[in-house]
């Protein structure tokens, strides 16, 4: 089943064209990657599917419905939500209040209930903290819950961004370079810790990466983008092999 | 909370209570109304940190939304007297003239009213940004304090308002701040309080997280103008006389330095700022006056007291940019870990 799905979206700046008519097509439990050299466009795509822009022109669905050019926070709450390429965490707060936010957008209670302490918002609160202690739990962070943010190590930074994103009931996950600044035995870990919370979440995965032993280590099928065009779709061994996907990275050998 | 907490909680207030009690009957009334004025910037200490500090909004329009709480609650609970009184260049408006509520609905409504001109005036500066903000705010509240120099037959103009009833007491102003300091801490450390710091820490992580920026922000805004408006109204019936001069930038800058000082963010270090602030500006102004040192006769120099309190602003803002609390609140906790950890010099002392 087809959960998320571009149809020919394009961003232009000015005069540059970004990302040129980009047709993604991701189905439900899959993992998908998104690679290209350094300016190939591979963030400005996610940044108009999470909202941060309006495509210039291009639908983005999300399931059955148009998502193309809503705010960010109306697009998470439908069920997709995403990490960033550098940290983003909210770092003077607790480990704990970063996961427990991330809940916010399902409380129903308003906000004098809130303040009151009134039943319904109790019970709601109860949950979210339960809720935000299981997913701690599941990502190893649990020890770390009352430190700040900023205090935690880089990898676990990176666990507890996703910890966050989890919070939110996503139904897809956009990664965006998971893998970056770890070492080689954290990458390592990385892509079977990608894989279980697929399997855990019953998620979709999306992601941007430039390690190329994570992504064709876990990915189903890889997009590859290169100036903004879309020069390549297919399993890792397709991509592997493909003659435009290596000049891409490796450039046009001058006598050829 | 702890049963120790409880306890410790409960005498405290029933000291403050007999403290109040006794400076009711004893101290003089330039004392009570330093005390009063403490107890007002408290409330409107808070209401400025729910936006700036724990929202992370550069307001600066808090003058204009005490100046609406301040008219409308003056207005509403002067007699129809008075006010013919006050008016004599230009009679008051009729639907006003006769209009006298009590003071706590009178107090609400100025609330309402300043929070409502915050829903509109919110609409299109909370899309800007930083110091962008800053300045749309400022100017807001510059548009509302001419409006009300012009307004002749509904806010007496420049003449100001006089022999407002002076109904602002201990009780109501002591009362009010702490009904603001425990509906900020519940509101702070509730879902919204938190997404409020989010926003603060990182629009763009906070928007993605699914937290509406502008919804969130308009509500800390709002809920932010409503206490100045309470505020505001406090002050106008302490002081019995208010003019839109009153209520110029310098009026907002004192509370911005009241939650400077504390610490943006900290609901504590607000209150401790407040009355430290408040009752610093009355007692210095000995600065003010002529200083006699017996040798030597200083020339008094008005305005000397503000240049103290500016530049303690500016050292604070270089060497210490948390304030005096930073982010932290109070707890008995803290409190205890702090009197054991600072008199250990004196405790070898006792030792030896």
């Amino acid at each position: 089943m087809e959960l998320l799905n571009t149809s020919n979206i394009t961003m232009k700046f000015g005069g540059l064209t970004a990302v040129k008519e980009l047709n993604l097509e991701i189905n439900k439990g899959e993992i998908v990657a998104l690679i290209g050299p350094n300016g190939a466009g591979k963030t400005t795509a996610f940044n108009m599917i999470t909202g941060v822009y309006a495509p210039t022109s291009g639908r983005i669905f999300l399931g059955e419905s148009d998502i193309t050019g809503a705010k960010p926070h109306l697009i998470t709450k439908k069920g997709l939500a995403r990490t960033f390429q550098n940290i983003r965490l909210f770092k003077e707060l607790s480990v704990l209040d970063n996961v427990f936010i991330a809940n916010h957008l399902h409380l129903k209670s308003n906000i004098f209930e809130a303040v009151l302490h009134l039943p319904r918002y109790k019970k709601e609160k109860k949950s979210i903290l339960e809720k935000s202690l299981f997913l701690l739990e599941k990502l190893d962070l649990l020890s770390f819950k009352e430190d700040k943010a900023k205090n935690l190590p880089y990898g676990m930074q990176r666990r507890l961004e996703i910890a966050r994103a989890l919070a939110t009931n996503p139904q897809i996950l956009l990664l965006d370079e998971p893998a970056a600044g770890m070492n080689p035995r954290e990458t390592d870990n990385l892509t079977s810790f990608i894989k279980d919370i697929r399997d855990e979440f019953e998620l979709t995965i999306f992601l941007i990466e430039h390690h190329m032993s994570v992504v064709m280590g876990i990915s189903d099928r890889i997009y590859v983008l290169d100036h903004g065009v879309t020069i390549a779709v297919g399993n890792p061994y397709e991509i592997q092999n493909d003659q435009r996907v290596i000049e891409a990275y490796l450039g046009v050998s001058e006598d050829a | 909370m702890k049963k120790r907490d409880i306890i410790l909680t409960i005498i405290s207030i029933s000291v403050l209570i007999l403290f109040l009690m006794f400076a009711n009957s004893r101290f003089d009334s330039y004392q009570i109304r330093i005390l009063n004025l403490c107890a007002i910037y408290t409330i409107l200490g808070l209401s400025m940190n729910l936006i700036n500090g724990f929202t992370g909004l550069f307001s600066l329009g808090h003058a204009g939304f005490m100046a609406i709480g301040a008219y409308v609650t003056a207005l509403l609970t002067m007699p129809a007297a008075v006010k013919n009184q006050n008016f004599f260049l230009q009679p008051i408006v009729p639907w006003l003239e006769n209009v006298t509520v009590p003071f706590l609905p009178a107090l609400l409504i100025g609330g309402i009213m300043a929070a409502i001109l915050a829903f509109i005036i919110g609409a299109p500066v909370l899309r800007l940004r930083g110091d962008y903000l800053a300045i749309a705010t400022l100017g807001f509240s510059e548009i509302i304090r001419i409006v009300f120099t012009n307004t002749q037959n509904i806010t007496n103009g420049a003449l100001g308002l006089k022999s407002i009833p002076n109904t602002t007491n201990l009780w109501w102003s002591f009362g009010l701040a702490a009904l603001t300091i425990i509906f900020m801490l519940s509101l702070i450390n509730s879902s919204y309080g938190k997404a409020l710091k989010a926003i603060r820490e990182d629009e763009i992580a906070a928007e993605s997280m699914g937290i509406g920026l502008f919804r969130h922000k308009m509500l800390a805004f709002v809920i932010g103008a409503f206490f100045a408006g309470v505020g505001g109204g406090l002050l106008g019936n302490l002081l019995g006389a208010i003019n839109p001069v009153m209520f110029r930038f310098i009026l907002t800058f004192n509370v911005l330095l009241i939650i400077v000082l504390g610490g943006m963010g900290s609901i504590t270090g607000t209150v401790i700022s407040a009355f430290v602030v408040t009752s610093g500006l009355e007692y210095l102004r000995v600065l003010d006056e002529s200083i006699n040192l017996g040798f030597v006769r200083l020339p008094g120099i008005p305005g000397l007291r503000m240049v103290v309190f500016s530049s303690l602003l500016m050292i604070v803002v270089i060497f210490f940019r948390n304030g005096l609390m930073g982010t932290n609140e109070f707890s008995w906790d803290g409190l205890f870990a702090l009197l054991r950890k600072r008199p250990s010099f004196l405790k070898r002392e006792v030792g030896r």
